[in-house]
């Protein structure tokens, strides 16, 4: 026997021509149907992911069937541990068209546009209920107002759990969409982010604020109540009366009446 | 700060690993098994494992190999097992009521089948991935966790050893 003959035996192994493969097609469906039921014990839920550019650097957007589910920086030091722990609780397919939408809203929203960011946020990544609910009451921050690690820790029932609230916002997985750059510190300064202190400027600027290179709110910061929609200049002594978790710090004037808020009687801000 | 400081790789996704590579893990199992059943069981158990080890994959490592070494593992434990339970065929002789069904349910007597169930089963493996499914010796190499030159040899010993029968 030659080997082409050889080769051939073995290529045509073990019904011989087409009708292994006839055979072969017939298994895999068999295969394919059981495989199938199997897998659905054992699905993890799907997101699409994708990576897209943006004025604030290129981010690795997931996207689950409930909504946005992770937002990264791509620089971060963590990343592969971020995509890992992704990787874990979702099956991830690339959907380039899914994240270049989320693209387009975070380009519109740093263009000053503060209606753009539509898409729905899962929160199934974070871990804690506390972190969980957190990270709610943060989306209850409109653009152009910013608080305070302090008053948002009051604002969700924990006024000790300041350092708490501070490591919620450093492993915030949905950046952006959930505004963890709209927490800053009690004395005006704007914070550190997870992202980079340029990137928080970015997001802030692009919100309406003016930080100047202290990195401070400048003066024109109006204080909202968020119960009454009555806002103060800083040092009125209706706003000292306010609670922190129930007060928001807004970029001006007229960002505050954009918001439906009421100039106060008392020090009538500008 | 829009510098690109980290190229990401985005691993392909479960479902798309398995429409590239079902048909030749199955015609690997087939080939191996010679059991439709047990190739169908060994299909369905290698995709589950890889399934639950996807997320620890490596997005850099070769998908192709890997899936082959989940398969040809199963391959050998079921051999194994099935030696404990006396269904070993690689002395080529048969019971009748225990000669190993074709892919397609026949038992039919086939020299060329019972010669490569009689090779070493790292011999055997090497053989049935490069002669049925056609991988590279160096996706061979992964699979089997061994050399290139090793899986080179196993081919070549397997080759001389079946050759001469036909």
């Amino acid at each position: 026997m030659t080997t082409m003959d050889f080769e051939k035996e073995l290529r045509e192994f073990p019904t011989g021509g087409s009708g292994d493969e006839t055979m072969l097609d017939l298994a895999l469906a068999e295969g394919r149907r059981r495989l199938s039921r199997a897998l659905k014990r054992v699905a993890r839920p799907r997101a699409r992911v994708g990576e897209i550019d943006t004025p604030v650097g290129p981010l690795f957007v997931a996207e689950s069937e409930r909504g946005i589910v992770a937002v990264r920086f791509i620089d971060g030091a963590d990343f592969d541990r971020e995509l890992h722990a992704l990787r874990e609780r979702f099956d991830l397919a690339e959907n380039r068209a899914a994240a270049n939408k989320v693209g387009d809203e975070i380009r519109r929203h740093l263009a000053g546009d503060n209606s753009a960011l539509t898409h729905r946020i899962d929160l199934s990544l974070v871990p804690s209920e506390f972190q969980q609910r957190t990270l709610r009451a943060l989306t209850r921050i409109p653009p152009g107002a910013v608080t305070t690690y302090r008053a948002l820790a009051e604002a969700v029932g924990a006024p000790d759990a300041q350092r708490a609230v501070g490591n919620t916002m450093a492993s915030n997985p949905v950046p952006i969409y959930v505004p963890c750059h709209r927490v800053i510190r009690s004395d005006g300064s704007i914070g550190n982010y997870g992202g980079g202190v340029e990137r928080k400027l970015a997001l802030l600027r692009a919100e309406g604020f003016r930080i100047g290179d202290a990195l401070k709110l400048s003066e024109g910061v109006v204080l909202g109540h968020r119960e009454t929609r009555i806002f103060c200049r800083p040092g009125c002594s209706a706003a000292r009366r306010a609670k922190p978790g129930k007060t928001l710090m807004v970029a001006d004037s007229s960002l505050a009446r954009g918001m439906g808020m009421r100039p106060c009687g008392i020090c009538r801000p500008a | 700060m829009a510098s690109r400081a980290t190229e990401i790789k985005i691993p392909v996704s479960f479902e798309e690993a398995l429409r590239r590579h079902e048909r030749e893990i199955m015609r690997f199992l087939l080939r191996t098994t010679r059991d439709r059943e047990d190739a169908l069981d060994l299909f369905q158990e290698t995709w589950l494992r890889a399934y639950r080890a996807y997320p620890r994959l490596d997005p850099d490592a070769s998908l192709r190999p890997w899936l082959f070494r989940i398969a040809s593992n199963l391959c050998r434990n079921r051999i194994r097992d099935l030696a404990r339970r006396g269904r070993v065929f690689a002395d080529g002789d048969y019971p009748d009521h225990e000669r190993p069904r074709d892919a397609d349910g026949g038992t039919g007597g086939f020299d060329l089948r019972r010669a490569i169930a009689a090779l070493p089963a790292r011999q055997g493996q090497a053989f049935a991935m490069r002669k049925f499914v056609g991988l590279e010796y160096r996706e061979i190499a992964e699979a089997l966790g061994c050399s290139e030159d090793s899986v080179r040899a196993n081919v070549y010993q397997a080759v001389k050893k079946l050759k001469p029968l036909r």
